[in-house]
């Protein structure tokens, strides 16, 4: 695998900086190169792997939090339009 | 060395993408799904119309209120957005999901009402003191100088394998969750609500707001982080700040 222009890797990238990718790291939305770096620190820095689970852990969580099942307050008038407007148009029969 | 990355890679990879489906298998069945729902609303199943309603009603009010003065005001926005929908369904020509096209319609709506309730301004100063501005994570969390700056001075504590049921479990938990992203300046509550809320792929996020992947991922962070703090001043049994 080439060199990514003899740049020292594991001095390149502080935790500050992991914090500031850890959502994109996770999402997979990284270079290859930058991905290599995050998984170097996260293997020598225990506060770093803790931080990035955390965020790994808030994602999963906010998309399971019960949802209010919400309607229009005004559903009938809602449906009414939708009937009407398929009444108007030939696929409606 | 190199094993002790791959552990920690292993350990952490399948928390990649975690909770999702590749995101191409994803669209793909997304895609087929619609072209089914599309057809059965041209038909007039009212069944279909309603389980479009019910699917996407809360997250566009939950918007809204981000754009418009108050609660109210956000339901007359969703609810002409529901009007322009029934009324375009036929024209609708799929060049986007149906999903981007509704949430655009929402927005282009509840900014032009913003606009007329003169809150414009609030907006501008939102995006730029939220967007690229500031650090996502408090910096005096890191060494500020010496041999050990931008490392941790105060590293996050773990938290166990049952947080997330954990979490789930305890109303005060989930209030403090909802608060917090109830809390989040409109563009980065744009994303959150999106992106980990409504699992929309990223791209298709992008779309819907018109930014690019690498502003979409400086939002989803400071919002996911926002979240995280109020997870760990919970979990530290500090009273929120929000």
């Amino acid at each position: 695998m080439a060199q990514e222009e003899g740049q020292p890797i594991l001095s390149e990238i502080s935790c500050q900086e992991i914090a500031q990718w850890a959502s994109a790291y996770l999402d997979e939305h990284v270079r290859d190169e930058r991905k290599r770096q995050i998984a170097l620190h996260l293997a020598i820095c225990a506060g770093c792997e803790t931080y990035v689970n955390q965020i790994a852990t808030v994602r999963d969580v906010v998309g399971m939090l019960p949802k209010a099942v919400e309607q229009p307050s005004d559903s009938q008038r809602l449906r009414q339009a939708f009937v009407a407007r398929t009444r108007r148009s030939p696929s409606g029969g | 060395m190199n094993v002790e990355v791959s552990t920690v890679t292993e350990s952490l990879s399948h928390r990649m993408g975690a909770g999702r489906k590749p995101e191409l298998n994803q669209s793909a069945s997304v895609a087929n799904g619609e072209v089914a729902l599309l057809a059965r609303l041209r038909q007039g199943d009212e069944g279909a119309f309603d389980a479009l309603v019910t699917r996407h009603h809360s997250a566009l009010i939950r918007m809204a209120m981000g754009y418009v003065a108050d609660r109210e005001v956000a339901e007359e926005v969703v609810q002409d957005t529901w009007m322009v929908v029934i009324e375009g369904l036929g024209r609708f020509e799929g060049r986007s999901s149906l999903r981007t096209w509704i949430f655009g319609i929402m927005i282009h709506k509840a900014k032009d009402r913003g606009v007329r309730e003169k809150r414009h301004t609030t907006f501008s100063s939102f995006e730029s003191a939220d967007d690229e501005g500031d650090e996502a994570i408090d910096p005096s969390r890191f060494h500020q100088s010496g041999e050990w700056a931008g490392h941790w001075a105060f590293p996050p504590q773990p938290w166990d394998d049952q947080t997330p049921e954990k979490l789930l479990a305890s109303q005060q938990a989930v209030t403090a969750m909802n608060r917090a992203i109830e809390a989040l300046p409109r563009t980065l509550k744009d994303v959150l609500i999106l992106r980990d809320v409504e699992g929309v792929e990223a791209k298709e996020v992008c779309n819907i707001l018109k930014i690019t992947e690498t502003n979409l991922y400086v939002r989803l962070h400071r919002a996911r982080e926002r979240v995280r703090q109020a997870v760990e001043m919970y979990l530290e049994g500090r009273p929120s700040a929000v």
